[in-house]
């Protein structure tokens, strides 16, 4: 077993100094930290499963080595009570998957940032909050875990603004990107038994862009209307769905636009598929504003006029209920060259 | 009080440059254009002009997509377009390193070039040279050879990338025969 030993520093008892030395390495995200002590890590690592200074898995571009140890010690710095430590460290492993593309991810100009989905039991018992306001302020586990994978890509990834992170702007949500599915509130089964994770709990990763609202109050009574908005939503050439036919969209439902469509008799694989059918743009836009389109052979060989997806394909179109009361829905596009990962909970 | 440090070791392999030639007389120059717009045409020109000042031939223009037939600038080169590059080419002219993750790719591409005996050059911009540099030692090859054009190659017009690409020329044989 490959192993690598953290180190201490001594610094001064005070928040402040904790701040001046973070800032005099290059480190941390600009906002008040906890200071990663023994101790602290040490409680962080009550939930920890292996060997805390196993090498695990490498984060790129730095190629930054993690270990259980690493990981806590940027939990504890972005103030995560220790009960989540399972839900960072598996999210990390996701984001560590080829498929993920994490050094693209970090690198690029566009402002991606990882979305993390927490799924099941670990949602409840360590306090994520899956309803009102999920992907906003005020609850810690959502708040400090989106936080503690962000201090792990400029830590240990590298993704340092202007150097391993060429974000033209960055985004908000490149501070922090979590919340809970809403399991309680969903017509469907869980997300991560959708996708063939049957785990208590689970981690779901997609690197894409912020949310994107769409707001249908159903004052004309018919569902279809919903996704007929959302479908707008997606069909932007500006977002790199468009040029890139394997990304993917994330539609985060709220439970009453879950529970309009539901009560047609929508399942999940019905609503990806009218989404396919309903986002799209004509072959010759596309082709008028990208010399280079990443798509699979059949979009390519489509008649001029011929209406294209967004999406090579309605599998691409995942749904997922979290939220609050109110008649809002959200579209997270993809940055492109990336794949979401769905991982059961590992510590 | 004793903090811990939030930052690891970085691990990756160290690697080191392809040995240069002496000279690129009768040399082969291959173009690797990942489609960031203009790449194409700045390192077509400068490969050709390279060419006339040295005695060597452009030996192959090519998309890193699949076939050569596109290109992807988020993603390594094509296996077959690597596979191509080691039978046709003896240096190669990679890029454009103008954005964040076509550089990381990028250097990416010339590092596993470098490390297959084909000196590779990537063609970066001044707004994009800090991220090259920190990516190539973050890649375990600080020292990959690049040429820094201004910015930005996409959206300025053929004429002045023609310019840039004609004045490289002595940069492109300082870096191929001297590695620096």
């Amino acid at each position: 077993m490959t192993t690598y030993e953290a180190e201490l520093v001594e610094v001064d008892d005070s928040p402040e100094a904790i701040l001046d030395l973070l800032a005099a390495r290059g480190m941390g995200d600009g906002l008040p930290v906890v200071p990663p002590t023994r101790e602290r890590v040490e409680a962080m690592l009550e939930h920890a499963e292996g060997d805390v200074d196993e090498v695990l898995f490498t984060l790129q571009p730095r190629a930054g080595i993690v270990t259980r140890r690493v990981v806590a010690i940027n939990a504890v710095l972005a103030g995560c009570p220790p009960e989540v430590f399972p839900v960072v460290l598996t999210a990390l492993r996701a984001l560590a998957q080829p498929e993920v593309n994490i050094r693209g991810v970090n690198a690029t100009t566009h402002p991606v940032a990882p979305m993390i989905l927490v799924h099941g039991e670990i949602a409840r018992t360590a306090g994520f909050s899956g309803g009102v306001g999920c992907f906003g302020p005020g609850n810690r586990a959502n708040a400090t875990v989106g936080r503690a994978v962000r201090l792990a890509m400029l830590h240990v990834a590298g993704a340092k603004p202007g150097f391993g992170d060429a974000a033209t702007h960055g985004q908000p949500a490149k501070y922090t990107f979590c919340a809970a599915e809403n399991l309680d509130e969903s017509p469907w089964e869980g997300y991560a038994r959708s996708r063939g994770v049957d785990a208590p709990s689970a981690v779901t990763v997609h690197c894409g862009e912020g949310p994107h609202n769409v707001h249908d109050a159903e004052a004309a009574g018919d569902p279809a209307l919903i996704l007929d908005k959302i479908a707008s939503a997606m069909t932007s050439l500006g977002m790199n769905n468009a040029p890139i036919s394997q990304a993917e969209f994330f539609i985060v439902l709220g439970p009453e636009h879950a529970a309009s469509l539901a009560q047609r008799a929508m399942t999940r694989k019905d609503i990806s598929s009218y989404l396919f059918d309903h986002a799209r743009i004509p072959h010759h836009v596309f082709k008028r504003h990208f010399e280079e389109r990443a798509w699979t052979q059949w979009m390519k060989i489509a008649a001029d006029d011929h209406p294209l997806p967004m999406t090579a394909e309605p599998d691409n179109i995942r749904v997922v209920v979290a939220g609050g009361p109110g008649k809002h829905s959200l579209v997270v596009p993809s940055w492109g060259m990336t794949r979401s990962v769905t991982l059961p909970l590992g510590g | 009080m004793l903090v811990y440090l939030p930052d690891s070791a970085p691990g990756p392999e160290l690697s080191t440059l392809a040995p240069s030639p002496a000279s690129l007389a009768g040399k082969r120059i291959a173009v690797l254009d990942n489609g960031k717009p203009n790449a194409g045409v700045v390192m077509a020109r400068a490969a050709r002009t390279l060419a006339a000042r040295t005695g060597a031939e452009v030996s192959l223009i090519t998309k890193k997509g699949p076939q050569g037939l596109s290109a992807n600038a988020a993603i390594p080169m094509a296996p077959d377009i690597f596979d191509r590059l080691l039978v046709e080419a003896d240096v190669v002219i990679t890029g454009a390193a103008d954005c964040g993750s076509c550089t990381a790719y990028s250097v990416h591409d010339a590092i596993e070039l470098e490390k297959a005996g084909k000196p590779a050059v990537v063609v970066t911009t001044t707004k994009f040279e800090p991220i090259a540099v920190t990516l190539s030692a973050s890649f375990g090859l600080p020292e990959v050879r690049k040429l820094v054009l201004p910015h930005p190659i996409g959206g300025t017009d053929e004429p002045t990338l023609d310019d840039w690409a004609d004045a490289a020329a002595d940069r492109l044989i300082s870096l191929f025969t001297t590695g620096s």
